[in-house]
């Protein structure tokens, strides 16, 4: 049997705040003990609300938390072995490094000399030595994120609540202390819970993304499955990497779709488990780097699917060139181009291309 | 330094001069209005304060206008050895007994008010209309209102009890407003942060709650003092028998016409000058122990 | 075990209500209740239900002419202490360039705040005096050959007192709303073509709106409230409503008194309650 202290279950969690509106509604969750979770959604979707019910600080209209199989509603925090990280941190600006980080040892009634030693081997870990004695607002943004970070540790949780805690942070900080969590994570093999509207950012740490909107998971899963196999439109967007577009089925023929409108008689989309009949609106999404792009006339290979269109515009990303097309009336379709491959015979606004992709590359989405 | 560039650049420097809030250039003519303005009414503000100090310190002679005549300490004597004037001595010990009781009450009261008044719960507009009542109800009227109830109820009126509860009605509700002023900076994360560490609604008052508020609650209680050392209307009716120092100014503003009452005056404010002094102090004293914790390794 | 919210926060103010309730509301309803008694001429109270106590204070020809000056001196103040706290707030908040000076110089101004108001009263007494500076230094100019005698002992001398006492209540709330307007905001006023005066009307003085209307709460309060600067310092010439109240009680005559003192406190709630209509003071000053 392995140790399931920090798994957690959200069973039917819901939270309304004036008794009609929810702003979590009956969300059902587990999550792995000692996983990596990410909360992912824009702002409003109910996904801090979710933590600070873990975390206590707000209590469910309804629904049950369990945490290690105990059901943890109505505890105060501190009971629940879970810490919090706050967004912007909120360390205690009065209090030093270290004492910031021993306070919770403090509250729990240990003398000086113990919970010293205790925050200083804290400290070595999020190596802060040399800035213990600093008070908070002498420290940058990422030396406060370590602090924060350590200050919550301390308690040996099972559990560490983290609320946008990259957000403060300037893009090259962010990517470095994205790592940093995730180190922090591997060495205290405890759950972590992080919410973020970052796709960027979930898909890098997580090992299981959960995607929300207005207060109820779209999809949770294994970041790569959530990446590659979205599984509606709003995921397929919110996450990006995909082109969504929509049309109507023409024909079921075996195992594959065929659609009906004059621009899109070229593509193909395998059907999978779905059930769908002629007349249908479907939406299919395609990953943005398995189309290539070919100047008309030249072969497709057997089976593929196209699109006729002409380019709209081309940005240069580095790694690779992001062309913009009028493929698809009303959706946006975009290709990364490798940029060696985009180089050897570059595109430029108002050429007419051909976008083909291996048709089992389409994905019929919900 | 952006001022080089922005005095290149001849578009900005127009704009910059037609700003209300210029803050760089030309000075425009309204700040010269305003400056001038500005130091009438300082001048204003201590001008006739500095008469009265320069005054008291004349000899026997003097009266209560200028010319001085001499110079000595004969009224502050005077103040305090004359029958005549009353019962000074007395009237300042108690004024600042109940001064520093009214300080203590209106601190702790104010700071939980304030802590309370941050969510909204059931009759909160009720008790914030009530404390805006008390703040502006005329303070005589009330006064003998406490008077009389005291009088209906068989009590006895004391500057300790009736005129500490009248007082306490126009400095708590003042505290409660300066409370929110400085709540106002209060991140309440700092609290929930506190709590998810397992500390408890007290250890989070005493630990974090009060240090971080530290600098605001002496302002607090500057207010208390103060307003409690100078409340006159209120504490008219319901003192008692024995004189607090306004009570006692204030009678002799009606009967005595000599400088003693000069002297009185620049005994009370080197009093407050002492409190604001000891007040800031206080105030740079926690800041400074901040810094200097923070920065010993 | 954990507390019902509205529980903890009630224990919180209890303290608050727990002063208010007996220092405040329970001597208010006491002079009401006494306005509607009568009384037995020697300072006892008949309990009985009678108006006559209102009758007796609205018919009177006094009456009026104790509110007309009332008021009329409010109203001089409450001017008088705007202009004057708006002025040396905006100075302070938008000309003075280095921000320490502006606090420090702010800070100037409060200290006075923080000595006794009546020796600040008493003070101008000496200057404003028949042999009083201001007096004597015309003299020996030559300006005047008469001492100027409209200087203390007259309404003039009263304004002079309530507007030294009371600017102060006025700055500091303007102040602080002023310092609170974002510097980008009255830069983009500028940038649109906005001039001074534009400025000023669309962005300054809609922004300082609570300032003000907490200024002007304080400022009208103390003064329809006060008695004490009038009294001393007009000379006895001028009256005022709490003044004949405290006349009153003087010689135990509590039944009227309190009829006008109720009277006087619906008219002091109802200009505050005005005052409040155009701003949410408690929003104002918790954010």
């Amino acid at each position: 049997m392995t140790n399931q202290r920090g798994a957690i279950e959200l069973a039917g969690l819901t939270k309304s705040y004036d008794g009609q509106t929810n702003v979590v509604q009956g969300v059902n969750l587990k999550i792995p003990n000692g996983a990596y979770c990410c909360f992912l959604g824009p702002s409003g979707c109910g996904k801090t609300t979710i933590l600070r019910m873990i975390a206590g600080h707000e209590d469910p209209s309804d629904g049950e938390i369990l945490i290690g199989g105990d059901n943890v509603v109505g505890l105060a925090p501190a009971e629940r072995g879970t810490a919090m990280m706050f967004q912007s941190y909120a360390l205690f600006p009065h209090l030093s490094v270290r004492d910031n980080i021993a306070f919770a040892l403090r509250v729990r009634g240990q003398g000086k000399a113990e919970r010293y030693r205790v925050a200083d081997a804290m400290i070595e870990k999020v190596r802060l030595t040399e800035l213990r004695d600093r008070l908070p607002g002498q420290l940058s943004g990422g030396q406060q994120q370590r602090v924060a970070l350590a200050r919550a540790a301390v308690t040996e949780p099972r559990v560490l609540l983290l609320d946008e805690p990259l957000s403060a942070l300037d893009e090259q900080l962010r990517i470095q202390m994205r790592s940093e969590l995730r180190r922090m994570q591997r060495e205290l093999g405890v759950t972590f819970v992080h919410v973020t509207h970052s796709q960027l950012e979930a898909i890098a740490l997580a090992d299981m993304v959960v995607v929300m909107e207005k207060g109820r998971i779209k999809q949770a899963g294994p970041a790569r499955d959530v990446y590659a196999a979205p599984r509606d439109r709003y995921v397929a967007e919110f996450l990006g990497g995909q082109n969504v577009f929509s049309g109507r089925v023409g024909a079921v023929e075996g195992d594959v779709i065929r659609l009906d409108s004059a621009e899109l008689k070229s593509v193909i989309v395998p059907l999978g488990a779905a059930h769908v009949a002629a007349g249908d609106r479907i939406d299919v999404a395609v990953r943005r780097d398995d189309i290539n792009l070919h100047r008309p006339g030249a072969p497709l290979a057997a089976g593929a699917s196209s699109l006729a269109s002409r380019v709209m515009g081309v940005e240069y990303q580095g790694n690779f060139v992001k062309v913009m097309l009028d493929a698809v009336a009303g959706d946006e379709f975009v290709v990364y181009v490798p940029e060696r491959a985009f180089f050897e015979d570059p595109l430029s606004v108002g050429d007419v291309v051909m976008a083909a992709w291996a048709a089992e590359r389409s994905r019929l989405l919900a | 330094m952006s001022a080089a560039p922005d005095a290149l650049s001849p578009a900005k420097t127009g704009a910059r001069r037609r700003a209300l809030a210029p803050s760089k250039g030309r000075r425009p003519w309204t700040f010269y209005v305003l400056a001038a303005i500005f130091t009438f009414y300082v001048v204003a503000l201590y001008g006739p304060m500095f008469c009265i100090y320069v005054l008291s310190f004349q000899d026997l002679r003097g009266g209560l206008v200028f010319p001085m005549k001499g110079l000595s300490l004969h009224w502050f004597v005077d103040l305090f050895t004359q029958a005549r004037t009353g019962d000074v001595a007395g009237a300042f010990d108690r004024s600042i007994k109940l001064a520093i009781l009214v300080t203590v009450i209106t601190v702790v009261v104010s700071l939980m008010s304030a802590l309370a008044f941050r969510r909204r719960f059931p009759g909160d507009t009720i008790v914030f209309a009530l404390m805006i009542g008390s703040l502006v109800a005329p303070g005589l009227v009330l006064g003998i209102g406490v008077g009389l109830m005291f009088n209906a109820l068989g009590l006895p009126t004391t500057w300790w009890g009736s005129a500490l509860g009248a007082q306490l009605s126009w400095t708590l509700p003042f505290g409660v407003l300066v409370m929110f002023a400085v709540m106002s900076r209060f991140d309440s994360a700092w609290e929930e942060a506190a709590r998810d560490l397992g500390a408890s609604r007290w250890q989070t008052l005493r630990l974090v709650i009060v240090p971080v508020l530290a600098p605001g609650l002496v302002a607090v209680a500057l207010f208390g003092f103060t307003l409690s050392y100078d409340e006159f209307a209120r504490t008219l009716q319901t003192a008692g028998p024995q004189n607090t120092l306004p009570l006692e100014i204030w009678s002799m503003t009606l009967n005595v016409t000599s400088p003693a009452l000069y002297a009185l005056g620049t005994v009370t404010t080197i009093i407050s000058f002492l409190i604001i002094g000891a007040s800031l102090g206080a105030i740079v004293w926690i800041q400074k122990r901040r810094g200097r914790r923070a920065s010993s390794t | 075990m954990r507390l019902n919210k509205s529980v903890v926060s009630w224990l919180y103010i209890l303290p608050l209500v727990l002063v208010l309730v007996p220092f405040f509301v329970a001597p208010m309803l006491v002079v009401l209740v006494a306005s509607v008694f009568n009384t037995d001429g020697f300072g006892g109270l008949i309990p009985t239900f009678t108006l006559d106590n209102y009758i007796g204070v609205l018919t009177s020809g006094l009456t009026f002419k104790l509110y007309f000056e009332t008021i009329r001196f409010t109203a001089l103040v409450w001017v008088f202490t705007l202009i004057l706290g708006f002025l040396v707030a905006y100075f302070l908040v938008f000309h003075v360039r280095n921000q320490l000076l502006a606090i420090g110089l702010f800070l100037l101004c409060t200290v006075p705040f923080w000595t006794s108001n009546i020796i600040r009263m008493i003070s101008w007494i000496p200057l404003l005096g028949k042999e009083g500076l201001i007096n004597s230094a015309l003299l020996k100019l030559g300006l005047i050959h008469e001492p100027l005698t409209f200087l203390l002992y007259s309404s003039f001398a009263v304004v002079v007192a309530y507007v030294h006492q009371l600017t102060i209540f006025m700055v500091v709330p303007i102040f602080n709303s002023m310092a609170r307007i974002d510097k980008r905001v009255v830069e983009a006023a500028v940038d649109a073509g906005a001039s001074r005066l534009d400025v000023m009307r669309l962005i300054v003085i809609p922004l300082s709106k609570s300032g003000v209307a907490l200024g002007s709460i304080f400022v009208v309060a103390i003064v329809m409230g006060d008695f004490f600067v009038t009294k001393v310092m007009s000379g006895g010439g001028s009256a005022s409503v709490v003044g004949a109240f405290y006349e009153d009680i003087g010689v135990l005559q509590y039944p009227t008194a309190a009829a006008s003192a109720v009277i006087l406190t619906a008219m002091l709630m109802l200009s505050v309650a005005l005052i409040l209509r155009t701003v949410d003071i408690r929003r104002e000053i918790t954010q």
